[in-house]
């Protein structure tokens, strides 16, 4: 049993810096009364914590589903689905630098690149497998030009694993910065190259001999909207 | 209060007629029992009565425990679920309500499997010694005063005997499924149940000594001036203490599920069961939970006495105007919402610590509060004695 009493602070001088030094109480031996005084006090707590869960609905934390599908109440920092960041003109920030491919622990990033019109490097096929994915964040932290984000679309179940393996980039061709030095939106237009996400080379598919997407036809994810990904 | 002397009190047994004769101002309950009623009908030569009150008086034990199983399903996993700040089962029925329906069906088509290597005769066994522990309990159990099966003498002796019944299934499913999970688990529950069975047994016996019998009635009217668990000066609320910690042990519930801790042991003793048997050990789980609310609202809580203040006659009227069934569920209920309330707060003990907790701390405990409490009987030192 230990006591809650007893914390020490000193200050010491070293090297001619105060420091506040904080001692951690030693543990005490306290009387047998004391300790099953304090074993039903920390009961009789335990007890009031979970009253109080149960006697205030408002601490319910579950979602009715299917039901509250209108009015669902995501939390912000909640991980659901990989998507590139879109500006107002639709362009984003990958250069196609691979380094979220590389961090990825589960390999389900595969960035292809290309060399673009300027000869600089460009992301061709940014492709995201969610069937290996973990949601651990770790591509979007990595990523030097914060170009990734974790969305809450969470509705992803599908009839067919292929259609797991998402193509995120919604065109192919040069970053937002590059795009900015561009100035005629007719040239803008012209580099980049529209892609589909689910024109993605799959393990499927290029087991099949397909080189680029899904072997059989098959129907995007009814619950997925125009411009989820 | 009368100073003690051997010579004017030279037994409880003398003081149990003083409180048969006490005044309490009012007329003393007329206990009638379905095994009376039988006796009276045969005396009669009536036949046809006494095999009406037998058949009705199975079919409804038994059609009331079923109930009472389905309604505790559903009440524990409500309750579990809002003290998890969940909601529990919404979709069947209004709020849920039909959901233990539904297990009951799913238990009932389900694979009743027999390991090979299991002592097939012993395993299909275990399961009906835990329910007949239990009904044996509900024997003489009180429900009220028109209600009750029989009132033996020795009422309290009886169930700290048959208590032992549902040990005796826990311990033979374990043996008999032959996996080291379940022998390991009705090992615990042996050893738990033994242990724990001392202090429950030294706490019902202050209750018996205050009262003066062994008999379920006669223990309730000598509760008509006010319940045991505040009459007699802490005495009484340390042997409820003591009791309701012991009877969490032997209902093997969570802090003390011990023998089927599922982080441990899979499912301990039941890990091999399936289907319908696996539902007979949960039925009689969660009746016993019922059982031993409904005993500590008997013994501490004045079962279905109505709440009265010594010889308030106005106070007592009042509340003599509920009837007595209503202040049993009463009662009942909120032991049984006790014992959810500490199965989904506590944490669960080591097997060291449960029998610490038992021979180091509640034994001498209820020893203690057993020599105290004889000390106050004899003095008469406490409430309206
Ligand atoms: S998402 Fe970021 S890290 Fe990944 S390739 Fe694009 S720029 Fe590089
Ligand atoms: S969230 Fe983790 S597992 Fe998923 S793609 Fe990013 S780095 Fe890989």
């Amino acid at each position: 049993m230990f006591n809650r009493q007893g914390i020490k602070q000193q200050q010491v001088k070293v090297g001619g810096k105060q420091l506040t030094i904080i001692q951690a109480p030693r543990p005490q031996r306290t009387s047998q009364v004391a300790t099953v005084w304090g074993a039903l006090c920390s009961l009789w707590n335990g007890m009031r914590v979970t009253w109080r869960y149960f006697s205030r609905p408002s601490s319910i934390v579950t979602q009715q589903y299917p039901e509250n599908r209108e009015h669902l109440k995501i939390p912000e920092r909640f991980r659901a689905q990989l998507r590139l960041k879109y500006d107002e003109n639709g362009e984003h920030n990958c250069t196609g630098c691979k380094i979220c491919d590389v961090q990825c622990p589960n390999a389900s990033i595969e960035v292809i690149d290309m060399r673009g019109e300027s000869g600089k490097k460009e992301i061709d096929r940014f492709v995201w497998r969610m069937d290996i994915c973990t949601f651990c964040n770790i591509c979007v932290m990595v990523c030097p030009f914060d170009a990734l984000e974790m969305s809450n679309e969470f509705e992803s179940s599908v009839y067919d694993k292929r259609l797991l393996t998402y193509q995120l980039n919604r065109y192919a061709g040069p970053t937002k910065k590059a795009f900015e030095k561009i100035e005629s939106s007719a040239d803008r237009e012209r580099l980049k190259v529209g892609r589909q996400p689910f024109e993605a080379p799959t393990p499927l598919g290029i087991a099949a001999g397909v080189a680029s997407g899904p072997g059989v036809s098959v129907a995007p994810p009814s619950t997925m909207k125009k411009d989820d990904i | 209060m009368q100073i003690w002397s051997p010579l004017y009190r030279p037994s409880i047994w003398s003081f149990r007629t003083s409180i048969g004769n006490r005044e309490v101002g009012m007329d003393m309950w007329q206990v009638t029992t379905l095994a009376a009623r039988i006796q009276e009908s045969l005396l009669n030569q009536d036949f046809v009565r006494a095999g009406i009150f037998l058949g009705g008086g199975l079919a409804a034990t038994v059609a009331a425990v079923s109930l009472l199983g389905l309604v505790l399903v559903y009440a524990e996993r409500k309750v579990a679920a809002h003290f998890q700040c969940r909601l529990g089962p919404m979709r069947v029925g209004w709020h849920g309500v039909l959901q233990p329906i539904a297990d009951g069906i799913k238990l009932f088509l389900k694979e009743d499997i027999i390991p090979t290597e299991a002592d097939r005769l012993l395993f299909v066994l275990a399961p009906f010694f835990c329910i007949l522990g239990m009904f044996l309990a509900i024997l003489v159990l009180p429900v009220s005063p028109e209600i009750q099966i029989i009132d033996l003498d020795m009422g309290v002796i009886f169930l700290a005997a048959v208590s032992g019944f549902g040990v005796f299934g826990v311990l033979l499913g374990g043996w008999s499924s032959n996996n080291k999970w379940s022998m390991l688990g009705a090992m615990r529950a042996a050893a738990q149940i033994v242990s724990y069975e001392v202090s429950l047994t030294l706490a019902l016996l202050v209750v018996v000594m205050f009262s003066g019998s062994l008999k379920m009635s006669e223990i309730i009217q000598s509760q008509a001036a006010g319940w045991w668990i505040w009459r007699a000066h802490g005495v009484g609320l340390v042997a409820f203490l003591v009791y309701v910690i012991a009877s969490v042990a032997e209902l093997n519930r969570a802090p003390f599920d011990l023998s089927e801790g599922e982080s441990e042991l899979t499912g301990g003793f039941h890990t091999e069961y399936s289907g319908l048997r696996f539902g007979l050990f949960f039925l009689a789980e969660f009746i016993n939970m019922v059982l031993a609310s409904a005993f500590a609202a008997t013994f501490f809580l004045g079962g279905w006495m109505p709440f009265h203040l010594g010889d308030w006659q106005a106070f007592n009227a009042v509340m003599d105007r509920i009837p007595p069934l209503l202040w049993f569920v009463g009662k009942t209920s909120f032991m049984v919402f006790l014992f959810m309330w500490f199965r989904w707060t506590f944490p669960r003990l080591r097997v060291d610590q449960l029998m610490a907790l038992e021979w180091k701390f509640l034994l001498p405990v209820s020893l203690v509060n057993l020599l105290v409490g004889a000390a106050v009987v004899l003095s008469g030192f406490y409430f309206f004695s």
